[in-house]
């Protein structure tokens, strides 16, 4: 799947007033990278990853789908290819029992019975929660960790091609932090494409290969900078610290193109 | 254990929820010096939430040997409610504890409660709206607040009420690294002017600047010292899943496959100190390290805000382990 | 996204400063007088008295006006069918519709009457906040203390729900956007079916609510709050001799439009 972004620009409408959240954006993503949507609090990442998905209409420019645009037929069959997990998504969790809460997805796409039986196992276990375990719980009883990645389920049951994060990490304890980063490596593992809007600069850098710099609503940077020089300066600029990896190796006088990505291989380069 | 001059003195508390079979709080012996500064931490389900509450006076424990906060008995209705009036309890969602239209109605709230006149009531919410840097948001609604602002604004208004102690449960889970920044700061000022304070977290870079940490595991404590000792101690910062901030997690890898450190680092300055000391001798016989370590450096973690030359804020993952 | 509820504006005006609690017996009365009386030369006195008001509260007309938008088709409704129902000796007929000359008088005053009455609201809300507005109503409910009718609690939850509701509205649109997202539609099918569509919906908003009710009643008792205390206020309701001169020119007005 290939998202593209072309001039796309949405303002709010509150009470009359417009409140411009993005402005002429141009950005590519496919299936097989991973891109982070860098940026402060109320930079624009949400609406960004809400008109990529198609719940929110661009006010100019068009969002193009695997060729295909708004007019065309098969839009909205594309749209519905791409997974958005909202912050703190939890709070959508409704059903009764977790495959109840998986299956909705799957069922509102008029998916036959068996196929959506089939999507709603292999979901649990992309996350981590088995069928077997997990299946017949209340969802209310999980914990917060294990909720947010039902609810991630949820998503992925629909069997998405694109998978579109907002800010996956907020308000997790760290065991939870944990588990999630782990299936969130999984899945980019198995070639699904990722979107990952965040303000942590860390997170950007251990799990997406490129970067966007989303400030006041326009980007400023795209792809993947180099952190020496022109791209520390960047981030300086708009007050982001440099990747903790890449600041590690720079102090160490190591090459920064060999900058680990996560603590296992940091640890393996540093024994 | 007998502890003189304690505010909190604690021993065998029992508590256990309705309807549950496993006690959350296990015989739990604590005591807390005024003044003190303890930090109490543990994973999910260690009963650090339901010890929060039943310090504030707000939960009742099942049963106790002795429990007695600012010399109330926390085991009596009339004690439990003497507690709520010298304990203020800062919990974690902000937005569920804010109740009233703007800032300075909110922080008035608990004034309102205790009947004070309402000059009494103004002066005292003036202090409380400068004392926390508030004052431009005096007559802000809490939906136009960010969630920083919105906790600086609750704990104001349970400091309103003049305070012995203050508990506070995961103050910064939910909010932003600016936000946690804010209330960390604030919380900081309150402790140099002398409030006691008990923070309860799962991070492991709030504990710095504590006196002491209680690590609690399945509603007992597991350890009880100072936090230097518990830096020092990686299996079991693992075992109770606390976050580290990157520089710990490397650090606690490489400690556990084979490299000694003197400490778990928690900065890019201290592990780099560690990593180049590390190879030769750095242990002298009394156990000291003979680099200058940024250890004695207050600046640490989410205590002090950032700029892009510091060493970072806890990075989201852990990668694998 | 200015004010919660939509209706106060803020503003420091000699109406603004009234007593919120004579500001709604006035409202009260002048409701009741509206209707107990039918003339013209009493309609124009409290016309006059409202728009003299609305002048004194240094409020835009938009807002006015904005307040009246609902129930122009009211207004207009009642024009049309006093003037088309009425008795009378018709002066023009076309067909089945007669229109007469008392007819016409009739559907003037009450539609007019309608607009005084709205505006007296709307000079109510617009001049008080909302916070003001429960107060008073709890100190104006307090003899039902005696009947054990919590009115200070009631005017506690009352505020407190207000407060709430901005929140309340940005979680629902997050949740059905969430929804959204995984397929739901709200928009489809007759009553049976977008109310079933609903449950996602409202589910997680039962739940969120719940947890916000436990959450909001322990922060409260953190603070010494227990239902049945006699609370203080930072600003309580005081009662100026410039709030019962307002009151006594109200009834004048009355007095004096029951007498034209």
């Amino acid at each position: 799947m290939r998202i593209e972004c072309r001039n796309v620009t949405f303002a709010y409408d509150e009470g009359g007033r417009p409140v411009p959240a993005i402005k002429g954006v141009d950005l590519v993503a496919e299936s097989g990278s991973t891109v982070a949507l860098l940026g402060p609090s109320g930079s624009g990442k949400s609406t960004l990853l809400m008109v990529l998905r198609g719940l929110l209409e661009p006010d100019a420019g068009v969002v193009v789908l695997d060729g295909s645009v708004a007019a065309d037929k098969e839009y909205a069959h594309r749209q519905r290819e791409i997974g958005l997990v909202f912050q703190e998504p939890e709070t959508q969790l409704f059903a009764t029992t977790a495959r109840d809460d998986v299956a909705f997805g799957p069922r509102q796409l008029g998916w036959p019975a068996d196929m959506v039986d089939a999507a709603v196992e292999e979901a649990l276990d992309l996350v981590g929660l088995t069928g077997s375990e997990f299946g017949e719980r209340h969802p209310y009883s999980l914990s917060g960790g294990e909720q947010r990645r039902l609810a991630l389920a949820g998503v992925l049951a629909m069997r998405p091609k694109m998978l579109l994060l907002d800010e996956p990490f907020v308000s997790l304890d760290p065991g939870a932090r944990r588990d999630l980063a782990a299936v969130v490596r999984r899945l980019v593992e198995s070639g699904m494409g990722l979107m990952l809007a965040t303000h942590d600069v860390d997170q950007a850098w251990s799990l997406c290969d490129e970067r966007l710099l989303l400030v006041g609503g326009e980007l400023v940077a795209a792809g993947d900078w180099d952190f020496a020089g022109a791209g520390a300066e960047l981030l300086a600029a708009h007050r982001l610290r440099t990747p903790f990896f890449v600041e590690l190796w720079r102090r160490l006088g190591r090459p920064l193109a060999d900058a680990p990505r996560t603590v296992a291989m940091a640890t393996e380069a540093l024994r | 254990m007998l502890a003189v001059n304690a505010l909190i003195d604690i021993s065998g508390l029992h508590y256990r929820y309705p309807g549950t079979a496993a006690d959350a709080l296990a015989g739990l012996d604590l005591s807390v010096a005024e003044g003190e500064f303890v930090a109490v931490v543990g994973p999910n389900g260690s009963g650090k939430s339901t010890l929060a509450r039943i310090l504030g006076g707000l939960a009742v424990a099942s049963g106790g040997h002795r429990a007695a906060v600012c010399g109330h008995d926390l085991l009596t209705e009339p004690g439990r409610l003497a507690v709520r009036r010298d304990v203020g309890v800062l919990f974690q969602n902000p937005e569920n504890q804010l109740v009233a239209e703007n800032v300075e109605e909110d922080i008035a709230f608990g004034l309102e409660n205790l009947g004070l006149p309402a000059s009494e009531i103004a002066t005292r919410v003036d202090e409380m709206l400068a004392r926390f840097d508030l004052e431009d948001l005096r007559h802000r609604e809490p939906h136009l607040l960010s969630g920083g602002q919105k906790q600086r604004t609750a704990l104001a208004g349970v400091l309103a009420i003049p305070r012995r102690a203050l508990v506070l449960d995961e103050p910064t889970a939910m909010l932003d690294p600016a936000g946690q920044v804010e209330v960390l700061g604030a919380v900081a000022r309150e402790r140099e002017n002398g409030l006691t304070i008990v923070l309860v977290t799962q991070e492991m870079d709030e504990v710095l600047g504590a006196d002491r940490v209680v690590a609690l595991e399945r509603g007992s404590a597991v350890f009880d010292g100072p936090p230097a000792e518990l830096f020092a101690r990686p299996q079991l910062i693992a075992d109770l899943s606390l976050g580290l901030p990157a520089a710990g997690e490397v650090g606690l890898a490489l400690m556990q496959s084979g490299r000694r450190f003197v400490r778990t680092p928690l900065t890019i300055d201290e592990l780099l100190d560690e990593l180049v000391g590390s190879g030769g001798t750095q242990l002298t016989l009394g156990g000291v390290s003979e680099h200058p370590s940024s250890a004695d450096d207050p600046a640490h973690g989410r205590w002090e805000a950032h700029t892009a030359a510091d060493s970072p804020a806890p990075a989201g993952d852990g990668g694998e382990t | 996204m200015r004010t919660s509820i939509g209706q106060y504006y803020p503003a420091n005006s000699p109406l603004h400063r009234v007593d919120p609690r004579a500001k709604f017996v006035a409202v009260v009365a002048l409701a009741v007088a509206l209707f107990t009386r039918d003339s013209f030369a009493a309609l124009s006195i409290y016309g006059a008295a409202a728009l003299v008001a609305f002048v004194v509260s240094r409020v835009p007309p938009l807002w006015f006006w904005r307040g009246l938008k609902p129930i122009l088709w009211l207004v207009v409704l009642t024009f049309v069918a006093q003037a088309l129902l009425a008795r009378g000796e018709a002066f023009y007929s076309l067909g089945p519709i007669h229109l007469t000359k008392r007819g016409i008088e009739l559907a003037t005053y009450l539609s007019l009457r309608l607009v005084v009455l709205v505006l007296f609201g709307s000079l109510l809300t617009l001049t008080t906040s909302p916070i003001s507005l429960t107060d008073a109503l709890a100190w104006l409910g307090r003899p039902l203390r005696r009947l054990r009718v919590p009115s200070d609690e009631l005017a506690l939850m009352v505020t407190i729900a207000l407060r709430f509701i901005p929140t309340l509205l940005v979680e629902i649109e997050k949740i059905m956007r969430a929804q959204r997202a995984r397929g739901a539609e709200f928009a489809r099918g007759g009553p049976l079916r977008r109310a079933r569509a609903l449950v996602p919906v409202l589910v997680p908003l039962f739940v969120v609510s719940f947890r916000r009710a436990d959450d909001l009643a322990m922060a409260m008792e953190a603070r010494c709050y227990q239902p049945g205390i006699r609370r203080t206020r930072l600003h309580p309701l005081v009662a100026r001799p410039s709030d019962f001169v307002v009151l006594g020119a109200v009834v004048a007005m009355i007095v004096a439009a029951s007498l034209v």
